[in-house]
């Protein structure tokens, strides 16, 4: 408006737009140079390296792919991502839809069990799960992460579903049981349908938990043929040929699936998030 | 059927929790007062000999305080962080939303993944950090080599990896600050800054009070980016309990004073959450 504002708005959107440019360097350049360095010829990578690749390669692709167990962890990661994913999901649901709706005394114990279970540091939980699973046989096995995984996803699906089933009036399913349905009827035809939004956040984050989890893989798993991509990738750091493209491409693939998704469904991420239904 | 459902999902979740969570919680003290020097092997009972001995050792107080101290600085760090770029995040500008998405990707990383890119970019001889700081004539840095550098190097790379946790979800709570307090604020000639501190801050105390529990829970128990970045080292420089517990049970074999320390590193935050309710008490209600 007037002569003297002029400048200072001027100055003040300069800074506005420098500042959006150093957070969105901060955020994003260790990611760009993570996917540049997988792509990057080894001659180029041992001279002085440009910002931007002069030529490209795939070669650390291939040789990953083909000459480590790479393709074999990352199905393994796979396995036990989706099978904890599904029983979270089942479990979760069923937990969290019982303590809203019942009425009896020391439900709230499960919640309460529930959040206990948040602040437990990782060894109290992987020092006598593995202890456990040693007695039964189940060590160094793909099942034995998935239930590990499951002490963390669960009760994080568990608080996050009964935030939301507890929104959720009751009168739609008594409006259904009216009508005919009984109640396993309504639950699945009424209160599962309108819990799709809540059921996909606590879908993408018992995977993002379980698909990034290092500590439990650690403790559980001995075999190479039973690694997950975490497990494995570290162990190429202790190796004595390092080679830093074969570790970047391999990073590379294992975030690749996660961009996407949050590309995909960035809202349910941002929710997610917000309901503190989240341990990291 | 229909008189049955909801006891037995009830029923699912009473033995879901006993064998998660009460279970291995309860099995974890009871491995603390044996002795087991292998899985196979007849445990001892010693009653509390592994805290006896946990809480004589010199190793237990160091990792207890390089504990607060990574910690401590890294929510300090995420927590200033995130509330500046969630206020950044908040402005109109060309680009917003993309931005909103950049500033959030790092939370979506494999710790793993952090870890090797944070020591591929300061890679002695072909980090692109290492050749920047020749190239503009400043001295090298011995990032995991030195004691502090170690310390400030797992700090930088925790608190990249989860700030996006705190400027999202202060983002979120920014956008429900209603309008009109702001407007109130600069009737009464409020600059921006007496705005941050009088309106913004009293309005997101309940979110920002949940959002430093959390954050200060999670990076007191965090194992994977110390364990992976350092190992505890340079000489313990690094080592916090959940390191040093993982050590006892699955380097040193000794899985009694691993329990132990798991314990203990609980129960210390159980003491700490308390004192943090007591000095910031929650909304009732909730």
């Amino acid at each position: 408006m007037s002569g003297q504002i002029r400048p200072r708005r001027i100055a003040g959107r300069m800074g506005l737009y420098f500042a959006a440019i150093v957070l969105a360097v901060y955020s994003a350049f260790p990611i760009y140079w993570m996917i540049v360095s997988s792509l990057r010829p080894t001659q180029e990578m041992l001279m002085n390296p440009s910002l931007v690749p002069q030529r490209w390669t795939l070669e650390y692709y291939t040789s990953l792919l083909a000459q480590t167990d790479y393709p074999r962890q990352f199905l393994n990661s796979l396995i036990v991502a989706v099978t904890t994913v599904a029983l979270t999901m089942v479990l979760s649901v069923m937990i969290a839809y019982g303590v809203t709706r019942q009425r009896i005394r020391g439900k709230q114990m499960i919640i309460a069990g529930m959040l206990y279970a948040y602040m437990f540091p990782p060894l109290l939980l992987a020092i006598p799960l593995y202890a456990m699973f040693s007695v039964v046989g189940l060590n160094d096995t793909l099942l034995s992460l998935v239930i590990s995984h499951l002490t963390i996803t669960m009760p994080l699906g568990v608080w996050f579903l009964w935030g939301f089933f507890k929104t959720m009036p009751f009168e739609l399913e008594e409006a259904a049981m009216v009508d005919g349905c009984t109640r396993l009827g309504a639950f699945l035809r009424v209160v599962l349908p309108l819990s799709v939004p809540g059921l996909v956040t606590v879908a993408i984050f018992a995977f993002l938990l379980s698909w990034t989890d290092y500590t439990f893989a650690l403790v559980m798993i001995g075999s190479d043929a039973n690694k997950t991509v975490p497990l494995g990738l570290a162990s190429m750091i202790g190796a004595f040929d390092l080679r830093w493209g074969d570790v970047m491409a391999g990073s590379t693939l294992i975030a690749l699936p996660l961009f996407a998704a949050f590309l995909a469904l960035s809202r349910y991420f941002v929710q997610g998030l917000t309901a503190g239904a989240v341990k990291g | 059927m229909t008189r049955w459902l909801l006891p037995g999902f009830l029923g699912v979740g009473v033995l879901a929790t006993l064998l998660l969570i009460v279970g291995p919680a309860l099995y974890a003290v009871s491995l603390s007062f044996y002795d087991m020097p292998s899985l196979t092997a007849d445990p001892v009972w010693v009653g509390f000999a592994k805290y006896a001995q946990v809480l004589a050792s010199a190793a237990f107080w160091n990792a207890l305080w390089n504990g607060i101290v990574y910690a401590g600085l890294a929510i300090v760090l995420q927590v200033v962080l995130g509330i500046g770029f969630a206020l950044l995040l908040n402005q109109n500008f060309i680009g917003r939303s993309l931005l909103r998405g950049l500033a959030f990707l790092p939370y979506l990383l494999p710790t793993v993944v952090a870890v090797l890119v944070f020591k591929w970019m300061v890679d002695g001889s072909l980090g692109i950090v290492t050749i920047l700081m020749d190239d503009w004539g400043l001295p090298p840095i011995y990032w995991f080599e030195t004691e502090t550098a170690s310390m400030v190097s797992v700090i930088m790379i925790s608190v990249w990896l989860w700030t996006p946790f705190v400027t999202t979800t202060f983002l979120a709570g920014l956008q429900t600050v209603p309008g009109q307090l702001y407007e109130a604020a600069r009737v009464d000639g409020a600059g921006p800054i007496r705005q941050f501190f009088h309106v913004t801050l009293p309005s997101l105390r309940p979110i920002l009070t949940v959002i430093i529990l959390l954050r200060g829970v999670w990076m007191f128990n965090k194992f994977d980016v110390v364990w992976l970045a350092t190992g505890g080292g340079p000489l313990g420089a690094t080592e916090h309990l959940p390191v040093l517990s993982y050590r006892e049970a699955f380097a040193l074999y000794d899985i009694g004073s691993g329990a132990a320390i798991a314990t203990l590193s609980f129960f210390v935050l159980m003491v700490a959450v308390a004192i943090y309710f007591r000095v910031f008490p929650m909304e009732q209600g909730k």
